[in-house]
């Protein structure tokens, strides 16, 4: 098979799409008679516009391909009209997907909203502090004043402290 | 929802085929199925030859042809009608055709037999007499040789020359269906001319060499 650079050995590169209007009769007069004295000198331009009328009449042997018969365009509109009479469930086709999505997600959402109703209303409130949990509150106690003496001052604040050391 | 089918009282003669497009079109989207109708009979036949050309499966032209209609119907109320309702329809076409060709994963045909030395002789004679065949079966003939040589191009090589000399588009009308400036379809025509020519060339060639040496064995 011939490549682009292989062709354009032919023709002059400038010229091809002067040769194409050429062949189609395209050309206004001015520009036939430039493009007939270039090719006058130029036999590799000659030589592509004979191939290139050779590829015409080739071409043009096998004539149009068949065209449509006489109930094409009845046929054509009975499909349309089937196709509306299907485009509410076509429509549907397309975004049952999505919405199939949208459920799934939706129960998901419910299931966890669920869960974590759950757990805050029985267990959460059932569940015992740990060892860890329980120093922490008993150290917190250490500091708690006494609702009846309260400390004075600085000094009765600091042995409220060593006697409850003292103490444990 | 299409509406119910009024009578069709255009003055077609009066107009230009455009105009003419233009009003049916204006119809269509108001919901006259008449309108329709007639775009699809005007259109038809060059949808046909823009599928057949593209696709080169004469069994899958006409429902790909349908589907392109049934798509222009569908989005008919979106047409500005900027451009020609011709080169809309026709774009709707090519993109149709390169889906299913893309959905179906099908390859260019290819063939690996050389014609016969009949063949050969034919289409030698054909193609020097100027003259299309005139039965329906050497027109057949003739188109599957073409089709032979054409498979060799490449895929666009192959589409421009089918559209523009067997299908009859022009070539303002291939730029804008394939999306191509004028000069480079006019060049790619061109040099797809060459390509084809030089297929041809070597195919007289293999068939004159197996005319030979068939004859030599038969001496022989």
């Amino acid at each position: 098979m011939a490549t682009d650079t292989e062709f354009v050995k032919i023709a002059c590169t400038n010229y091809e799409a002067m040769l194409e209007d050429y062949l189609e009769g395209a050309l206004s007069a001015a520009d036939a008679k430039i493009a007939e004295q270039h090719w006058q000198n130029c036999a590799a331009c000659r030589g592509a516009l004979d191939q290139a009328a050779s590829s015409v009449r080739l071409l043009r042997l096998a004539g149009p391909s068949n065209g449509p018969g006489p109930a094409f365009a009845r046929t054509v509109m009975a499909r349309i009209r089937a196709a509306e009479q299907d485009g509410s469930a076509e429509r549907a086709g397309f975004w049952q997907p999505l919405v199939r999505l949208g459920w799934r997600f939706a129960a998901t959402a419910t299931i966890v909203l669920g869960v974590l109703v759950s757990y805050d209303a029985g267990w959460g409130h059932r569940a015992q502090p740990n060892g860890a949990t329980a120093r922490l509150i008993g150290v917190s106690d250490i500091f708690a004043p006494d609702p009846a003496n309260p400390p004075a001052n600085r000094d009765e604040v600091l042995m409220m402290v060593a006697e409850t050391n003292h103490a444990n | 929802m299409v509406a119910s089918a009024p009578a069709l009282t255009l003055p077609l003669d009066r107009k230009g085929k455009k105009e003419e497009d233009k009003e049916l079109v204006r119809l269509s989207q108001g919901g006259t199925e008449t309108a329709f109708e007639e775009l699809v009979r005007r259109h038809q036949q060059r949808v046909f030859a823009l599928v057949g050309g593209i696709l080169r499966r004469p069994e899958d032209v006409e429902d790909v042809a349908q589907q392109v209609f049934l798509k222009a119907y569908l989005g008919i109320k979106r047409f500005d009608q900027r451009a020609a309702f011709s080169t809309w329809l026709y774009k709707i076409a090519v993109n149709e055709c390169w889906d299913y060709l893309r959905k179906k994963k099908v390859r260019p045909l290819v063939y690996e037999a050389d014609l016969s030395e009949e063949q050969v002789s034919r289409l030698d004679g054909t193609v020097s007499a100027d003259r299309p065949p005139e039965s329906a079966s050497a027109r057949a003939e003739s188109r599957e040789i073409l089709d032979r040589m054409l498979a060799a191009l490449p895929e666009q090589d192959r589409q421009l020359l089918v559209l523009k000399e067997m299908e009859g588009f022009s070539v303002q009308e291939l730029a804008e269906i394939l999306n191509l400036n004028v000069n480079t379809v006019k060049v790619r025509l061109f040099r797809a001319r060459g390509r084809i020519m030089d297929v041809y060339r070597r195919r007289m060639e293999s068939g004159g060499r197996n005319a030979g040496s068939h004859s030599a064995q038969r001496k022989g």
